[in-house]
């Protein structure tokens, strides 16, 4: 049968394999005594974004903050065993370079957290604390950030006022922003859109949308439809395990396993 | 119709007796009763130290402030009292105690009696009150120089000549004596007290050890004063041979004050959000890096204001000084006739707490020493509330800035 | 705000229209073969049938694809179900076609040529017309135009009644095969099915554009 032209409008089947860049190996992962994460694996692909969901204490963003060991900061989390592996390199090795490895992979929190100076001052910060002192480099990546974050050209003529007074969508683009100045080839976000409305939220979603063509995003959200929206690949965590993680279409419309469907469907509990 | 007014006044939410509300009541009113108390005690210590001082810090005449008392140092004083006045009011006073003593005695046989010795006390008081002021206003003081720099000085046939340590001249030099004492302090103890509680707030692993150094430093917040002073005279005056000295008295005043500056600063960087920690090390921030830009300076304002009220408060003290920095007296301002530059560190000081502990326990009391006292305990308010005002000004500066 | 995904609906909406099209032009080819009696064309429209299977089973997939993934409410909601029952229409349009087209050649291949005692030339251009008319309201957002198809399709059912009717009495038992009687009564009745398909249409129509069913 000829079929002269192809079938538009499916995502997640680009026509070379797709690489993964994160690779999770059987990983264990404890908060002291208290188990958070059994056996997790799972690999993330390169210029994908891919959608964490599960119900709330589930360890979505437990897993998240392995990616870029920001759980170093806790002093009981520990991994038990298993491994992570970005662009093949263990990132717990004794030799990595915790600060390195964070520039690699950016992070952007549920609760923007802009920090209480200027626009300006807050997209550089991360070029700064690495000695960037070149007035004109840091201009220009303040501005090619914002416009990656689609806020240029809302604050183009406010760059040195308080980020404080930024709205709440608009503070957390800059928060992506900032993550952007690093020049990072990950970027996690753990709920990005928790505390936004709809518009804000679109916007964000907009972004990470076109992120996608130079980022591999992993994305954790409470909201089911912004997983669908966003995600090329969704993972679904129950209790600290790794249920099912397949192409977002197949666990919005047909999930294997019985407790994705009532998740998703809204029948859980 | 009875049943109808009846409706009227209790109708589903109208006003019913009940216990508790008693209860409420009378709680409410204990609690106004004390706090009322608790605010007309110390208003009175304020109004009380305010009025009197305020004579003596204060003028009538143009540029209402009296300079020379805050300028000068202190001195003896000379007091010339108009001799025959002063007998008039000794024998008047002594009539007063005889007439007094045979009304005690006759008070419980002969009412009558008793009643006119009543009168006739009443009537020499009146008159010892107008001696008084005349006496007042015939009277000669002269503070020291003064005195010396008399060409004549009056004659003691008309004039009872009195002398009364410390209660003349100013408190110069104690005022500047505290002024470096709690400058000195703070830089010390912020210093001190900042690198603490960075270590111990960022770096240091929560646990049995932690809890145990945070409660005995509180601890040492119970400790008296006079046990720094000691402890402050046996280090630094003693042992490392610093004499009575501002430096002694900086550290003593420093390690006293360092519970509240370590308390408070770490509470300051625990207020912090945890957001723009874990914001800043998720760009790739070094811990230190983090503390440096991110925490230290939205933490700064907090740590200032709690620890200038930390100092203050210590700076009130006279016993962790007495023994290690304070001279009860001493004339020389301390940028005054040094050798070399170190001397400066090396010398006591007079100071205003130790200065009010001098005149008002070392000396005996009356009427003539008593303008000291209250001017100099006002000055020492003002000074303390200066440090408060300036602390909540900054405060409040900050927070409009910082608005997270 | 327009969203990326947005360009997915419009994506829907143009292959709904070319399913229309091609549905169109499978109802033309098989009527004017079977008027002019022409097998090749007959022959074609039959071939063309698959196509059109396939491109509805793309755009129902494409529909509940976005229903489950992009969460669509209002009009967009309307667009999609309208899509789903309107391919589904289509594809009975390219059905009825292709059986017409059947029949036409079994006949142009037995009788030779068809009898012209019937009015199917004008019950055919007629129903050529519905469909386009029910593709062009669509296009055109043109809610006129869908209430003039449900009048016209009344006209296709009085035609069709009248054939059975000439079909049933004895002269044209003379006249015809019985085998040729029964596949021009059957291809009548698939011009009228392809009329009540784009009746359906233009109510799916209406119904999208001003949402009362
Ligand atoms: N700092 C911590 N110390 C101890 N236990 C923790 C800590 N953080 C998380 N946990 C535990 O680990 C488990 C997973 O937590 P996690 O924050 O990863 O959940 P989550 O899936 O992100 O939930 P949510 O959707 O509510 O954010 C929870 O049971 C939680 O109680
Ligand atoms: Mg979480």
């Amino acid at each position: 049968m000829n079929v002269n032209f192809d079938i538009q409008g499916k995502q997640a089947e680009p026509s070379k394999p797709p690489k993964p860049v994160i690779k999770t190996k059987n990983l264990d992962f404890a908060y002291g005594d208290s188990q958070a994460l059994f056996n997790i694996s799972m690999d993330i692909f390169k210029k994908e974004v891919t959608a964490f969901i599960g119900p709330s204490g589930c360890g979505k963003s437990t897993l998240l903050r392995c990616f870029n060991r920001m759980n170093d900061l806790i002093d009981i989390a520990q991994i038990k065993s298993g491994s992570i592996r970005i662009s093949d390199i263990d990132i717990y090795n004794k030799d990595v370079d915790v600060i390195e490895l964070r520039k690699h992979v950016g992070m952007v929190f549920q609760k923007s957290n802009p920090f209480p100076k200027s626009i300006y001052e807050n997209i550089a910060y991360g070029m700064r604390i690495q000695g960037v002192k070149n007035r004109s480099e840091l201009d220009e990546t303040v501005e090619s950030s914002l416009r990656g974050a689609a806020l240029w050209d809302e604050v183009k003529d406010r760059l040195n006022k308080s980020a404080l007074g930024l709205s709440g969508g608009q503070q957390q683009r800059l928060c992506i922003a900032r993550a952007l100045a690093v020049k990072p080839k990950i970027i996690l976000m753990d709920e990005p859109c928790s505390a936004l409305d709809p518009v804000a939220t679109a916007k964000v979603e907009e972004l990470i949308h076109k992120l996608k063509k130079h980022y591999t995003i992993v994305v954790v959200t409470h909201n089911m439809q912004q997983a669908a929206r966003v995600s090329d690949r969704t993972a679904f965590f129950y209790l600290g395990r790794l249920v099912e993680y397949e192409t977002t279409e197949q666990i919005f419309m047909n999930p294997k396993n019985s407790k994705t469907e009532a998740y998703v469907s809204g029948r859980f509990g | 119709m009875k049943s109808d007014t009846n409706k009227q006044t209790t109708h589903l939410f109208s006003q019913r007796f009940s216990r508790n509300k008693v209860m409420e009541l009378s709680i409410t009113g204990i609690l106004r009763f004390f706090t009322y108390l608790v605010i007309v005690l110390a208003g009175y210590l304020f109004l009380d130290i305010t009025y009197n001082g305020s004579k003596a810090v204060f003028t009538k005449e143009a540029p209402f402030v009296n300079f020379q008392f805050l300028t000068e140092k202190p001195q003896t004083l000379h007091v010339f009292e108009p001799a025959d006045i002063d007998t008039q009011l000794k024998s008047a006073k002594a009539e007063i105690l005889t007439k007094s003593i045979k009304r005690r005695a006759l008070s419980n046989s002969n009412y009558e009696a008793a009643e006119a010795f009543t009168l006739a006390i009443k009537d020499l008081n009146k008159e010892v009150k107008e001696l008084d002021d005349l006496r007042k206003e015939r009277r000669l003081m002269f503070s020291d120089t003064e005195y010396r720099a008399l060409a004549t000085t009056p004659s003691t046939k008309d004039f009872v000549y009195s002398t009364y340590a410390y209660s003349g001249g100013g408190i110069g030099p104690a005022i500047i004596g505290t002024i470096l004492l709690v400058f000195g302090s703070i830089l010390i103890a912020l210093t001190l007290g900042v690198l603490c509680a960075v270590y111990l707030s960022e770096y240091s692993k929560p646990g049995k050890v932690l809890q145990s150094i945070r409660l005995s430093i509180l601890n040492l917040s119970g400790v008296p004063s006079i046990v720094f002073g000691l402890f402050g005279f046996g280090l630094f005056v003693l042992y490392l041979d610093w004499g009575v000295s501002l430096m002694a008295g900086w550290f003593t005043l420093a390690l006293m004050a360092l519970p509240v500056i370590i308390t408070a600063s770490e509470e300051s960087m625990r207020a912090i959000p945890k957001g723009f920690r874990e914001g800043s090390l998720a760009l790739g921030a070094s811990k230190w890096t983090c503390i440096r830009t991110n925490v230290l300076p939205y933490a700064m304002p907090g740590i200032l204001t709690s620890s200038i009220m930390g100092i203050a408060r210590v700076a009130g003290e006279t016993a962790p000084i007495m023994f290690t920095a304070a001279f009860a007296l001493r004339d020389r301002l301390p940028w005054e006739g040094l050798e070399n530059s170190t001397d400066f560190f090396f010398q006591g000081v007079m100071a205003l707490p130790y200065h009010i502990y001098v005149v008002s326990s070392k000396i005996p009391q009356n009427e003539y020493t008593q303008n000291m006292q209250y001017g100099t305990a006002f000055v020492f308010l003002l000074i303390v509330g200066l440090f408060a005002l300036s602390s909540i000004i900054l405060r409040v500066k900050v927070r409009k800035k910082y608005d997270w | 705000m327009k969203r990326y995904f947005h360009k997915e609906l419009t994506e829907l909406k143009n292959k709904l229209i070319l399913l229309g099209e091609k549905s169109h032009e499978v109802v033309h080819l098989s009527i004017e073969g079977l008027l002019e009696n022409n097998i090749e064309k007959v022959n074609e429209a039959y071939g063309m049938d698959d196509y059109v299977d396939v491109l509805e089973m793309e755009i129902s997939h494409a529909c509940i694809r976005y229903m489950s993934l992009r969460g669509p409410v209002s009009s967009d909601l309307r667009l999609l179900v309208v899509a789903l029952k309107a391919s589904k229409d289509f594809e009975r349009i390219a059905d009825e076609a292709h059986s017409i087209a059947q029949k036409s050649y079994r006949l142009l291949t037995t009788e030779g040529s068809l009898k012209n005692a019937l009015n199917l030339s004008e019950m055919g251009t007629l129903a050529c017309q519905l469909v386009n008319d029910s593709i062009s309201c669509f296009v055109e957002e043109d809610i006129d135009k869908a209430f003039l198809i449900l009048k016209k399709d009344h006209e296709i059912d009085a035609i069709n009644q009248k054939h059975f009717d000439t079909l049933s009495n004895e002269a044209s038992r003379d006249e015809m095969s019985d085998t040729a009687r029964f596949n021009t009564m059957l291809i009548s009745k698939s011009i009228e099915r392809i009329g009540d398909h784009a009746k359906n249409i233009a109510g799916e129509v209406i119904f999208l554009l001003n949402g009362d069913q």
